[in-house]
């Protein structure tokens, strides 16, 4: 075994050149890198729940009298900080983040962080349909400051929550079950994945080989 | 910005090291152009942290660390969607002819088709193991004890075994 791969070694010291020009160009950081990427995503999701939580505390405050518009507000704004506080702490996470730390530390920081970042795709896909009609009630009245609920009827709202569930519910029912077929597209195929919870249990499982991998064979 | 001396070093230090690299990225990634696309993750890595590589170590150790740690990133897929696809003809590294030692070595495609059977974890233990290190090196390297390297080396050459006697 070992000496086949000395001989591969041996071979590689003869046939492989570096491209000293590319190598440049990466590290002049022309060619993002997608954990580069990742921090600016969790950036600008960080900055966006900050705007929206501003906004929400703003509205609820000022509607503080009315339940019916400062209850919608407030869930949302309790949304909002949820979000600000998640992606803050992740952005955080991934900017401190020293790779030349032992192999088994990185990888266990790393994936504690995807399955945060898993189980809050997970809440945001579960809460969406269920909130949106509180976000219409909120938007129609801060920005257009009109009474959603004199725009529409009551039944009219309760139909849209109940409506908001049956899609959830439907939703969970064909990520379960069509999940694994979405080869085509991967991005649907990772949020049917989320959503069904595939990715949440692959995850756990990771966590759960790195503890074992750090335990030595044979303890308790 | 970095002086030109700093990211004369760097670039030095990583064609020496070269072979890491590659064995590191070909070990991890399915395509060309995703091997391309790792090498590129692992460079952009190793240059963002090579201010606080601290020189009392070696060098190899740090960047097997750094490899690693990318490749078993990459591999886990988090940062999937956000790729860009790099082409395979611009990557870091060329092979001058095919990869080597496939045809001389029979023996050699199957040792890849085995490390490539292997959890991420274990891929990694191994590729140190067959790269000569010691069992100290290689427990500084993953953070785990030098007992438990030995362990799970023994462990996976078992496996090797009956792997190669099943072929043969």
């Amino acid at each position: 075994m070992k000496q086949s791969w000395q001989a591969y070694d041996r071979k590689l010291d003869a046939s492989l050149e570096l491209n000293a020009h590319l190598l440049r160009i990466t590290m002049l950081g022309r060619a993002q890198t997608a954990v580069g990427r990742l921090s600016w995503l969790l950036a600008v999701e960080l900055l966006g729940a900050l705007a929206a939580l501003v906004w929400l505390v703003s509205f609820t405050v000022r509607h503080a009298g009315e339940a019916r518009f400062a209850v919608p507000g407030a869930m949302l704004g309790l949304c909002a900080l949820a979000l600000a506080i998640t992606a803050g702490r992740q952005f955080a996470v991934l900017r401190e983040l020293d790779y030349g730390q032992p192999v088994l530390a990185i990888q266990s920081r790393l994936e504690a962080l995807r399955l945060e970042r898993l189980r809050g795709t997970l809440v945001a896909l579960v809460l969406g349909p269920l909130l949106w009609v509180p976000a219409l009630i909120v938007l129609v009245k801060g920005v257009l400051g009109v009474d959603a609920y004199v725009l529409f009827s009551q039944a009219w709202i309760l139909a849209n929550v109940l409506f908001g569930g049956a899609v959830l519910a439907g939703a969970v029912w064909a990520s379960r079950r069509y999940a694994d077929r979405m080869e085509r597209s991967p991005r649907l195929q990772r949020l049917m994945r989320d959503l069904a919870g595939h990715n949440v249990n692959h995850a756990i499982g990771f966590v759960e080989e790195l503890r074992r991998f750090g335990r030595e064979p044979g303890s308790a | 910005m970095p002086d030109p001396a700093t990211q004369g070093r760097f670039v030095a230090l990583v064609n020496e090291h070269r072979k890491i690299l590659y064995k590191v990225a070909s070990s991890y990634a399915r395509t060309p152009a995703d091997r391309a696309d790792l090498e590129q993750e692992i460079v952009a890595q190793l240059w963002g942290a090579f201010f606080r590589y601290d020189e009392a170590y070696r060098f190899s150790t740090w960047m097997y660390r750094i490899a690693l740690n990318v490749a078993i990133s990459f591999y886990r897929g988090e940062t999937r969607w956000l790729r860009t696809v790099v082409p395979a003809e611009d990557s870091i590294l060329q092979v001058a002819a095919d990869e080597p030692g496939t045809e001389e070595d029979e023996r050699l495609p199957q040792l890849r088709a085995f490390i490539d059977q292997l959890g991420e974890l274990d891929r990694a233990l191994i590729i140190l193991y067959l790269d000569g290190h010691r069992h100290g090196t290689i427990a500084e390297i993953l953070g785990i004890s030098e007992s438990n390297v030995g362990t799970r080396i023994g462990r996976i050459k078992q496996r090797l075994r009956r792997d190669f006697a099943n072929h043969t």
